[in-house]
């Protein structure tokens, strides 16, 4: 049967460019959500959310007139090709998957605005050109010359997980020996007033897991695994990251903002991950929660995480709780993390927990990334509307 | 204000910004129960009542603290006129 | 295909500019000879140099729905509900864990997205509806529709251009053949929002691109001159041959052959001189083992838009096949016109018309085959 490796990794963060700064911030537990500078954020009750530092997009290396969900996708697509070392004949065949919700949105809104102020038409209008989802890919795949299949998967907060799983069943059909899988997306207005209107935004930094955590933090990522047939890999010398054991994705089909109460999707998720990888709980020693912080989130992934594992069975932290919720990014970007963590051995910690709520009856790692002797570790994204991805990664 | 005039003006706020039915909103009473499980209600769930919050926060000028559990408040025209006719005095 | 699941169509639900229903429906409005592109009159064209397109009738649209039901849903999720339960409705398919989607759509929902903005710009902070929200991104649709159909497993929506449906379908297949579900219901959704409408005729994007010639949609034709947007959500039910012959479902047609690559050319062009290393629609044709020269239909994408419309001619002639049919005439360019040419593919495979392709190919070099026979 067709194993999938992982062979390249590319990561911008709010801690910058490049998977180890990424990963030196995991460790060192540095909470980056700030107040945000990106868009005005005046009249609203949660005016923070962890950006891409201001001084690296300059440095990025991609044209100004493109988008900034542009430029951060093609450093990091750029970051995870070259560490697989892939040359021309290899990217012809490669397949790319994107997920996507912004899109080019925050530039698009420019526009939007200083039409609406000025009632004249506005230059900024070559903006619409990218503000689709689907942009990306176009932009990746000819700066990139990637000449395999290429989709846009729109899955709220778990497309950057499901591009991850869709391209490792095209690896395993036989479809392509080559994927670039991940997702993108950059702070826009719509997302920062649309989570504030529904009040789900802590005007703090978000505390997942924590009795008093009262919502999310908004963040903005771009990651791209390069996954790979392992015999491929294998024959053409290259070094392997880590393994994607398996990928479990369902829907809950109950509510369009509010998961199912017993978590009846997140389970079957997890569930179905760990058959695929043929493994059980208890060969899991850490679960990268989607752990957002809001009141209801939390509780459901706990009843989940205690069904699956029991009651702390297993160590659980939230990446979100340092980079707040990436959105279309998160559930690449924490995959990244997951691979980071098996690597290293260390478990990346929850900041802002102080008070653990006993509603939540695992370790989460309070504070400091901590050691651990890890195998295989699970990292979970739930996609508001119901739409839920887990992933299986192995060292 | 008086409870008369809120219960039209959150009957107007339920088809406005509920996008209910405008002949709905006639057959309406001050009895009529709100939410989801309730025999013979309007069936609002949670999304609903996020938006109805909101609403009734920009109509009447009022804050609703969101930590507050409003079960009760919600349960009908006449118990959340009254509860706006609380905050609004 | 090589010891994978076998994928069979075992129903469809479409809404169009050309009405609405299951397979019978579907095939009378692939058999209709009355365009359904009109004077648009959903809004005044006033001021734009495009004015045509292929509406659908909103009352026919509520006509399918309860109204208390979709009370909060947004006209596009309205019509991604409605085809879906066509579709499961003509499959007689219950949901269940096993059952997924696969949505297509070019545009998503731009008019809720549009809405929600302008509270804020109106009335600030406290203009802005919660309750809109949700429906600003673009998987909406399928939450929605997931929800309509009790279908719990992948719910997936891509976002592309030109060939939304035909990649749903695609992937939904694929979905089936890589066992992460039993049944599929899988196509595209658009609807035509006159702001988007007014900046694609603004960009020329649309018949008659800014040039003379009489806007209209023609295809493939020497004088074509862009194309004409159409609106509407067309699904096919695509099932496991085995849970399908077990259940006693109908069976239209078998998926012989499924694939799609991207060409890498510059972002919204249409190069003809490009050829498909890839050779997608060669891979399709072998999975399903047909030769261009015993395919019965092939349906096209090109829909009047000439730089596409020569591409296309181009990289199938590089594959030995000829000039395709377009539906685009019939129904206008939106995310479930391919959809209702993997239908046509379908349906045509039933007739006995033997094997079709279903071909798709976009600015920006997103390719697509999809092939149709009857099922043995």
């Amino acid at each position: 049967m067709t194993r999938v490796v992982v062979s390249g990794l590319g990561v911008v963060s709010p801690y910058g460019v490049g998977a180890k700064t990424f990963w030196t911030g995991l460790a060192t537990g540095e909470c980056a959500i700030r107040p945000l500078t990106v868009i005005d954020t005046e009249g609203f009750r949660s005016r923070i959310g962890a950006e891409v530092p201001a001084d690296v997009l300059p440095a990025l290396g991609a044209s100004r007139r493109r988008s900034r969900a542009d430029r951060i996708a093609l450093a990091a697509a750029r970051e995870a090709l070259a560490e697989a070392g892939l040359g021309t004949a290899d990217r012809s065949r490669m397949a790319l998957l994107v997920g996507a919700v912004g899109g080019g949105m925050l530039e698009g809104e420019e526009w939007y605005c200083e039409e609406t102020r000025t009632g004249r038409p506005s230059p900024r209008i070559r903006a619409l050109r990218s503000i689709l989802p689907v942009s990306h890919a176009e932009t990746l795949g000819s700066r990139l010359r990637l000449g395999g299949s290429r989709e846009t998967v729109v899955m709220a907060c778990a497309s950057g997980a499901a591009s991850i799983a869709l391209g490792a069943d095209l690896i395993r059909s036989g479809a392509t020996p080559l994927a670039l899988a991940g997702g993108v997306d950059a702070v826009t207005r719509i997302c920062f007033m649309g989570f504030n209107a529904l009040k789900l935004l802590d005007p703090e930094p978000c505390r997942p897991f924590d009795r008093g955590r009262r919502g999310m933090s908004i963040g903005e990522a771009a990651a791209f695994l390069v996954l790979e047939d392992a015999e491929h890999c294998r024959a053409r010398g290259a070094r392997v990251l880590g393994e994607l054991l398996g990928a479990g994705m369902t829907t809950d089909a109950h509510h369009v903002t509010a998961p199912h109460p017993e978590g009846e999707g997140m389970i079957r998720a997890m569930s179905d991950a760990l058959t695929a990888a043929g493994l059980s709980p208890g060969d899991i020693g850490y679960v990268n929660a989607h752990g957002t912080g809001t009141p209801q989130n939390d509780r459901v992934e706990a009843l989940a995480l205690v069904r699956i594992f029991g009651e702390g069975g297993v160590l659980v932290s939230s990446t979100k709780s340092l980079i707040g919720h990436t959105m279309a990014a998160a559930g690449s970007v924490e995959a990244a993390a997951t691979l980071l963590a098996l690597q290293h051995g260390l478990a990346p910690p929850t900041a802002n927990l102080r008070d653990p709520d006993p509603e939540v009856p695992f370790d989460c790692v309070p504070g400091a990334a901590r050691p651990v002797e890890l195998g295989a570790a699970l990292s979970n994204s739930f996609g508001f509307g119901g739409q839920n991805v887990s992933l299986v990664f192995g060292r | 204000m008086t409870q008369k005039e809120i219960v039209d003006e959150l009957k107007a706020l339920i088809v406005e910004r509920l996008k209910f039915d405008p002949r709905r909103a006639a057959e309406m009473t001050a009895e009529t129960t709100l939410p989801k499980g309730v025999e013979g209600s309007l069936g609002l769930d949670s999304l609903d009542f996020i938006e109805l919050s909101v609403a009734m926060e920009e109509r009447f000028g009022i804050v609703i603290d969101e930590s507050d559990s409003l079960t009760d408040e919600f349960l009908s025209l006449d118990s959340l006129s009254r509860y706006v006719l609380s905050k609004v005095r | 295909m090589n010891g994978r699941r076998r994928v069979v169509v075992t129903g469809m639900g479409s809404v169009s500019a050309a009405g609405s229903g299951g397979s019978a429906a579907v095939a009378s409005a692939l058999a209709r000879r009355e365009p359904t592109i009109a004077p648009i009159k959903a809004f005044s064209p006033d001021g734009s140099s495009s004015r045509l397109a292929a509406e659908v009738d909103d009352a026919l649209l509520m006509d399918l729905l309860d109204a208390a039901d979709v009370r909060r849903l947004s006209r596009i999720c309205r019509m991604a509900v409605a085809a879906c339960r066509l579709a499961a409705a003509d499959a007689r398919l219950e949901g269940g864990a096993r059952l997924g989607l696969a949505v297509g759509s070019e545009y998503g929902d731009f008019r809720s997205g549009a809405e929600f903005f302008n509270g804020f710009l109106r009335r600030g902070p406290t203009g802005l509806s919660p309750m809109i929200f949700p429906n600003t991104v673009m998987n909406s649709m399928a939450a929605v529709a997931a929800i309509a159909v009790g279908a719990r497993a992948p719910s997936v929506t891509l976002n592309q251009a030109t060939v939304a449906g035909d990649l749903a379908v695609a992937r939904g297949a694929a979905l089936i053949a890589d066992g992460r579900a039993d049944a599929v219901i899988a196509g595209g959704v658009d609807e035509i929002f006159v702001d988007v409408y007014r900046g694609l005729a603004a960009l020329g994007a649309l018949s008659p691109m800014g040039g003379g010639g009489p806007e209209g949609c023609r295809p493939y034709a020497v004088d074509h001159n862009g194309t004409v947007l159409g609106e509407g959500a067309t699904f096919l039910v695509l099932e496991d041959l085995p849970t399908a012959r077990a259940r006693g479902a109908t069976i239209h047609a078998e998926v012989l052959g499924s694939a799609w690559g991207g060409i890498p050319v510059a972002p919204h062009t249409a190069p003809a001189a490009r050829r498909d290393a890839g050779r997608t629609v060669r891979r399709a044709l072998v999975q399903a083992r047909t030769e261009p020269a015993s395919l019965g239909r092939c349906y096209g994408s090109g829909n009047g838009d000439p730089a596409l419309d020569d591409w296309e001619i181009e990289l199938l002639a590089a594959d030995g096949i000829r000039t395709p049919e377009s539906l685009a005439p019939l129904f206008g360019q939106h995310g479930g016109l391919g959809a209702l040419r993997a239908a046509a593919g379908a349906l045509s495979a039933e007739a006995g018309d033997g094997v079709s392709l279903v071909h798709g190919i976009a600015r920006g070099g997103c390719r697509t085959a999809v092939v149709m026979g009857r099922a043995t």
